[in-house]
């Protein structure tokens, strides 16, 4: 019964190992999980000598003021496509349906 | 990045993304124009680069980045219209989040929008018309052009911060260090995902990936067989 499902168990596969290599290099120290950004702008102070609070947007923009409301922008970000995914796949089983009645 | 990038290099990003915008506009115009079937599929690819590129997951170095999504949209409708599908996911997070800034939009487009789409539009030109399987196409065109988004972030970055010891190339070996090395992981389950997603699509709709010529229908009735065991006419 699996034959057909390979791709399926082969991605399941995949996450399984995502999420235990993430266990591993969780449970040593000195891993903080910081967006990869954050390190990149630790890089350029490096580099520069310049403290990463010395750089300022060049155009004022608009910061989420916790980091609650900046997960919820993310969540309605993801949300946002997953109903339209949703919204197709639902529009194109319905087609298929009415296609195959006919 | 907002603010990290100084503004000559902002400029010099901008203008090379904005011709890919203005062409982007035009064919996502003549495409819709010419048949409005198409827009579903349009709006699948769009929304998985608006999911995964919410997603910051954890990866071996011990930081988190998100994947980008684009490799779907780069296979059904090519380079152009991709880089217009980015601009808005990069427009949003820009305005509202924070994530990158107008100044550094330009730049975040040719990684994100621009730069890895097309490096994953040569290797599924590469791939197209081989006997390799088609989900495994999808799956190293999705997993190249996640990679490579983030090789051209560093490169972008070492371009405006040449280290004072060993200059561009150095500190291009700093940054890849802390970019495409943290994407390895995310971009093998990217890849996984999106084939996993494309195999739903040519379930789905097998005509519609053929009449945009992606692959022909003896290559999608060979993977449906495969997966379905079923000839496509009863699928």
């Amino acid at each position: 019964m699996f034959e057909n499902r390979k791709l399926e168990i082969l991605t399941l596969i995949g996450l399984f190992a995502f999420v235990v290599l993430f266990l591993i290099v969780s449970g040593q120290s000195g891993h903080e999980f910081s967006g990869s950004d954050d390190v990149g702008s630790q890089e350029i102070a490096t580099l520069t000598g310049r403290p990463v609070a010395s750089f300022t947007p060049l155009i004022p923009q608009y910061v989420p003021p916790s980091p609650e409301i900046e997960s919820t922008l993310f969540a309605l970000q993801a949300t946002f496509g997953g109903v339209v995914v949703g919204l197709v796949i639902g529009y194109w089983l319905g087609q298929k349906k009415r296609i195959n009645n006919a | 990045m907002e603010g990290f990038l100084p503004w000559q290099w902002c400029l010099v990003w901008w203008l090379i993304a904005l011709p890919f915008i203005i062409v982007g506009v035009i064919e996502l115009r003549s495409l819709l124009r010419k048949d409005r079937e198409y827009l579903p599929l349009l709006g699948v690819s769009g929304a998985f680069i608006f999911i995964l590129s919410a997603l910051k997951l954890p990866s071996v170095t011990g930081s988190c980045s998100h994947p980008t999504g684009t490799g779907l949209s780069v296979m059904c409708f090519k380079p152009y219209i991709t880089a217009v599908i980015g601009f808005i996911v990069l427009l949003f997070q820009a305005l509202l989040l924070a994530h990158g800034g107008l100044s550094t939009l330009g730049a975040n487009m040719d990684s994100m929008a621009i730069g890895g789409p097309i490096v994953g539009y040569g290797v599924y030109k590469l791939l197209k018309n081989t006997s390799i399987n088609i989900y495994v196409t999808v799956f190293c065109v999705a997993a190249v052009a996640d990679i490579v988004t983030y090789i051209i972030t560093s490169f972008e970055l070492a371009l405006a911060y040449p280290a004072a010891v060993g200059g561009v190339m150095a500190s291009f070996t700093a940054f890849f260090a802390i970019f495409a090395i943290t994407q390895i992981p995310l971009s093998i389950i990217e890849g996984l995902v999106l084939a996993l997603v494309f195999k739903y699509i040519i379930q789905l709709k097998p005509d519609l990936i053929e009449k945009l010529g992606v692959f022909s229908k003896k290559q999608i009735e060979s993977a449906l067989g495969a997966t379905t065991g079923v000839p496509l006419e009863k699928v």
